[in-house]
């Protein structure tokens, strides 16, 4: 009897841990969604308070040019290395500069630009509003009349959204310098043909597509910072876990959005 | 027992968290005007006993009521509302760090109630004032503050917009004698100037005779003994007792 | 920092456009011409006379009859053609890109948008040339120097990767 009663608990127990997880992991799909959806609501409705919007337009607009800056210009320099090989197996060196700006404008300016900012702007979010919750900031702000919402979630979302598509497109302009500058200096191509060349290849929309790719990964990094900050629980420790989340799951989110929008734009382009 | 309706009472209040119940049934209610002192073991409740009263957390069963009407699970803009007559320091003092202290008292000025920044700005110096701090501090970060003196600005912050309410979360804890004593005259002083009804939590007993009109204590979910401040040292409760005295040994298991 | 950056991608953007600009292609009329030999030539690359860039090479095709480059010419309006110019294939230099140089003729007569340049020089291939100087080998080795005064079918000839 006994020993029956412990084989139906031994098999039971991976099962159990199995379904556990799975709810456990649907129910997180619930409360990110619940919240993106406030905090959509709080971006696009009155009241707006757009001095914290100023405040969080610069900080992740602005303040992170340098990091885009810096990754475009080596990404683009050595993609330009790289298909400058391959090109020549086929005899068609001469059309590295046009697959390097598509490569940019459509997958690395995007991509690239919104994996520095996950690691930049989503682990600072997280880690202020966790160290709010975690100082009960985000209670003193509820009992002060203010919606953290409005004050702190809205705000972080609209500049995400709103600035990593101006960050992609410095991105692809410098990506596409770097190229052009590897290009001119190392393998002796022509400045004026190279840039021709790109200029008369690129079409509206591999520009346009990356752009809105970014848009969609700004906001994923920035609800991801807000979600895991809102939700820090256990103090310090609570904090540091929070800005850990925010990134590996702003990072596993984007590229699963990149591939899916890709798809996308591929088979409905323009 | 008056007949008036209390200002604030929690009737029946159970919460749980985790398969711990941390209130069990709770009864308890504060009368207009007058201040509540809650004293108990750590961990036994009292924050959570202000954060249901505040809507901050929401318990399983019970009502709490304001007024008489009953205010739990109030919807959002409802919620608001109540939030403008009461005024919060929080344990920590719980400050926004990225903004200046007089940013911080005027914060529901500015940002809930629409005042303009130099009117809110003159305010929160006022209010300032009434907590001894000078306005020198009123430009100087949170962080730049002793605890002493940001929690004198966090309870500027509580009273600047004058609320009915005043809940105080463990006000003096982490503070050297002199200033806890000073932080207790403050809010006596405060809560008699502006006639709020006051809910206070401490383990600190110096401060609940201070502050406290009544007090009550706390454990294991339930209030098991409640009085005038003054018999808080006379009663037989055993609990109490061993509280009082500070005993390791007795009713309250450590 | 961020100034700077900005300022860098806004410098790189406008030198491009200013580059790119001359090949507006608002009002250019387009021109033709066949070569035996295309060498590297490809789409943007220059046309001029004497020296001056003139327009660019907007197309660069192969002739399915008669196995001809056909190169398009997208030509600044203000510039115009005598009839009988010559369009040669040349390069910077050694390593440098290949252009398109156009010899004006003494016709009275001018291009029309749509008529082709009837006397063309093809690319020439150095390495070719290197090596029937190393290993003479008579007329059999396949002719590599394209130099024909008129469209006439020329024998390809093998072109090393590199060459550009």
């Amino acid at each position: 009897m006994a020993s029956a009663e412990a084989a139906v608990r031994a098999t039971a127990n991976p099962i159990r841990i199995l379904g556990r997880s799975a709810l456990a992991a649907v129910r997180m799909v619930g409360a990110v969604g619940v919240f993106a959806l406030r905090g959509a609501l709080a971006a696009l409705t009155p009241p707006w308070f757009l001095s914290q919007l100023w405040r969080q337009i610069v900080a992740i607009g602005f303040f992170s040019l340098p990091v885009v800056g810096l990754t475009a210009v080596f990404t683009g320099a050595a993609l330009a290395l790289n298909i400058f090989t391959g090109g020549g197996r086929f005899n068609a060196e001469q059309v590295m500069p046009q697959i390097v700006a598509l490569g940019i404008t459509r997958e690395l300016g995007p991509v690239l630009a919104a994996l520095m900012l996950a690691g930049r702007v989503s682990a600072a979010i997280a880690a202020e509003i966790g160290a709010m919750r975690a100082t009960e900031q985000i209670d003193a702000m509820r009992t002060l009349s203010t919606d953290p919402f409005r004050y702190l979630v809205g705000p972080r979302l609209l500049a995400g959204v709103l600035m990593l598509p101006l960050l992609t497109a410095v991105a692809d302009t410098i990506g596409v310098a770097g190229g052009w500058l590897v290009a001119t200096r190392v393998l002796n191509f022509s400045p004026e043909i190279y840039i021709r060349n790109t200029l008369d290849f690129l079409q509206s929309w591999d520009v346009v597509s990356g752009l809105i790719k970014a848009a969609v990964f700004g906001f994923i990094v920035a609800l991801m910072g807000c979600y895991h900050g809102y939700n820090a629980k256990g103090g310090a420790r609570g904090v540091g876990r929070a800005t850990t989340h925010a990134v590996v799951s702003s990072a596993i989110l984007i590229f699963a959005s990149d591939y899916l929008l890709t798809t996308f734009f591929t088979h409905t382009a323009p | 027992m008056t007949d008036a309706i209390p200002k604030l009472a929690w009737k029946g209040v159970t919460k749980r968290f985790e398969g711990r119940t941390v209130l069990d049934g709770l009864d308890l209610s504060v009368a207009p005007g007058k201040s509540l002192v809650i004293i108990g073991g750590s961990g036994q409740g009292k924050s959570v006993t202000i954060k249901t009263a505040l809507g901050l957390m929401r318990p399983e069963a019970g009502k709490i009521e304001l007024d008489g009407k009953n205010v739990v699970g109030l919807p959002d803009g409802a919620r608001r509302k109540l939030f403008s007559r009461v005024g919060v320091l929080f344990q920590g003092a719980a400050l926004f760090d990225s903004l200046t202290i007089w940013e911080n008292v005027a914060f529901r000025l500015i940002n809930a109630d629409g005042v303009p920044r130099k009117e809110a700005r003159e305010r929160a110096i006022e209010a300032l004032e009434q907590v001894r701090l000078a306005p020198a501090v009123a430009d100087r970060y949170p962080s730049e503050l002793s605890g002493g003196m940001q929690k004198r600005a966090g309870l500027a912050r509580a009273v600047v917009a004058q609320p009915e309410i005043l809940f105080f979360d463990e006000p003096t804890t982490g503070l050297d004698p002199i200033t806890a004593a000073a932080i207790n005259q403050l809010i006596s002083d405060q809560v008699r100037r502006l006639g709020s009804t006051a809910v206070s939590i401490t383990h600190d007993l110096a401060s609940a005779q201070t502050i406290g009109d009544e007090i009550a204590m706390l454990h294991d979910g339930k209030i098991i003994w409640r009085g005038p401040a003054r018999e808080l040292r006379m009663t037989d409760n055993p609990y109490v007792r061993q509280f009082v005295e500070g005993r390791a040994a007795g009713p309250i298991g450590a | 920092m961020g100034v700077v950056v900005l300022a860098l991608a806004a410098g790189f953007l406008t030198y491009s456009l200013s580059v790119g600009g001359v090949h507006s292609k608002r009002g250019n009329y387009e021109i033709s011409a066949k070569f035996g030999e295309a060498g590297s030539l490809a789409p943007g690359a220059a046309v001029s006379v004497a020296g001056v860039k003139v327009g660019t090479v907007s197309q660069v095709t192969l002739e399915p009859k008669t196995y001809l480059a056909i190169a398009k010419l997208s030509i600044d309006p203000t510039v115009k053609l005598p009839a009988d110019s010559t369009a040669k294939i040349t390069s910077d230099g050694l390593l440098g890109g290949a252009h398109i140089a156009i010899a004006p003729g003494a016709s009275l007569e001018d291009l029309k948008p749509g008529g082709e340049i009837e006397n063309t020089q093809g690319a020439v291939d150095i390495f070719g040339l290197i090596g029937s100087v190393i290993r003479p080998q008579g007329g059999g080795s396949g002719d590599t120097t394209a130099s024909s005064s008129s469209p006439a079918p020329a024998t390809p000839a093998t072109q090393p990767a590199e060459s550009y």
